[in-house]
């Protein structure tokens, strides 16, 4: 379990660095779906098969693609030129470096987690044996159209308008102008 | 097994801000959309790594929802790309800053 975590765990850590400091845009989208990939086994690890599935068909599939489409279609041949880029490069380093051991510092504090790893607070219904015997997608679809029917209302809602938006946006202007 | 919670914590934290610094530092615009599909995916991260020591299921309807809303982001944001690249416009966020038609 452990040696699978520490796998993805770097995995995921080596792709996300890859998608700031690539050279090139494809090879940013390419440290982005390893990058999404590997979430999709810590997803697995932490019991979350339908997250997994969505994660790699809409992540991996389908956004992933759109983005080399569009770098495929727009080939900003150009690339980055490093001219200034080193100074924010080590700014950047220090910011997420330093916000990371902050974030490591609260969890690890006593707050959250106790000495003996374990979460302060009664725990939900919802353990991953109770789950996986009802079935993980059944509960998950049981909650999201009941409990959480308005963010769900609210999110198709929010798919209409975007697929309204990126139309707008991307028709031909001639009338306009 | 939660001797790995914070693991994930972690993971989530150190994927959020090196997103936030692509986001800072790089110019092109397609990367900075790339870094911020990094940093909704560590929130995802986070919400199913909650849901998971929780025993509680909303954090994993959240990270479901939260990914369709990273999609319609990037729909839009990559629609707005080509319109800037349309324009005749370099794809630099450094010479975009003004953001006037």
């Amino acid at each position: 379990m452990s040696v699978v975590f520490g796998l993805a765990a770097v995995i995921a850590f080596l792709g996300a660095l890859g998608v700031v400091l690539s050279q090139r845009t494809i090879y940013s989208a390419m440290s982005l779906v390893l990058n999404m990939v590997a979430l999709a086994v810590l997803f697995l690890l932490l019991d979350a098969q339908f997250i997994a599935a969505v994660q790699i068909i809409v992540y991996a599939g389908a956004v992933m693609v759109l983005f080399v489409f569009i770098i495929a279609l727009l080939s900003p041949g150009a690339e980055e030129r490093l001219r200034s880029v080193e100074l924010r490069l080590l700014l950047g380093g220090v910011g997420a470096v330093a916000f990371t051991l902050l974030i490591g510092r609260l969890t690890l504090n006593g707050i959250t987690v106790g000495a003996h790893g374990r979460l302060h607070g009664a725990l939900g219904p919802f353990s991953p044996v109770a789950v996986n015997a009802h079935g993980q997608v059944q509960t998950l679809g049981d909650q999201l159209f009941t409990t959480y029917l308005l963010p769900f209302e609210v999110t198709s809602l929010l798919l209409l308008v975007a697929a309204v938006g990126a139309v707008y946006l991307s028709r031909r202007r001639r009338q306009l102008a | 097994m939660s001797g790995l919670f914070p693991g994930f914590l972690i993971l989530s934290a150190a994927m959020f801000a090196i997103g936030a610094a692509g986001v800072l530092v790089r110019r092109n615009p397609i990367v900075v959309f790339m870094c911020i599909e990094l940093m909704l995916n560590s929130a995802n991260l986070a919400l199913v790594t909650y849901a998971r020591y929780t025993h509680t299921m909303a954090g994993q309807v959240f990270a479901l929802i939260v990914i369709a809303v990273a999609a319609s982001e990037v729909v839009v944001g990559l629609a707005l790309i080509t319109g800037v690249y349309r324009s005749g416009r370099r794809l630099d966020l450094d010479e975009l800053s003004e953001m006037s038609e």
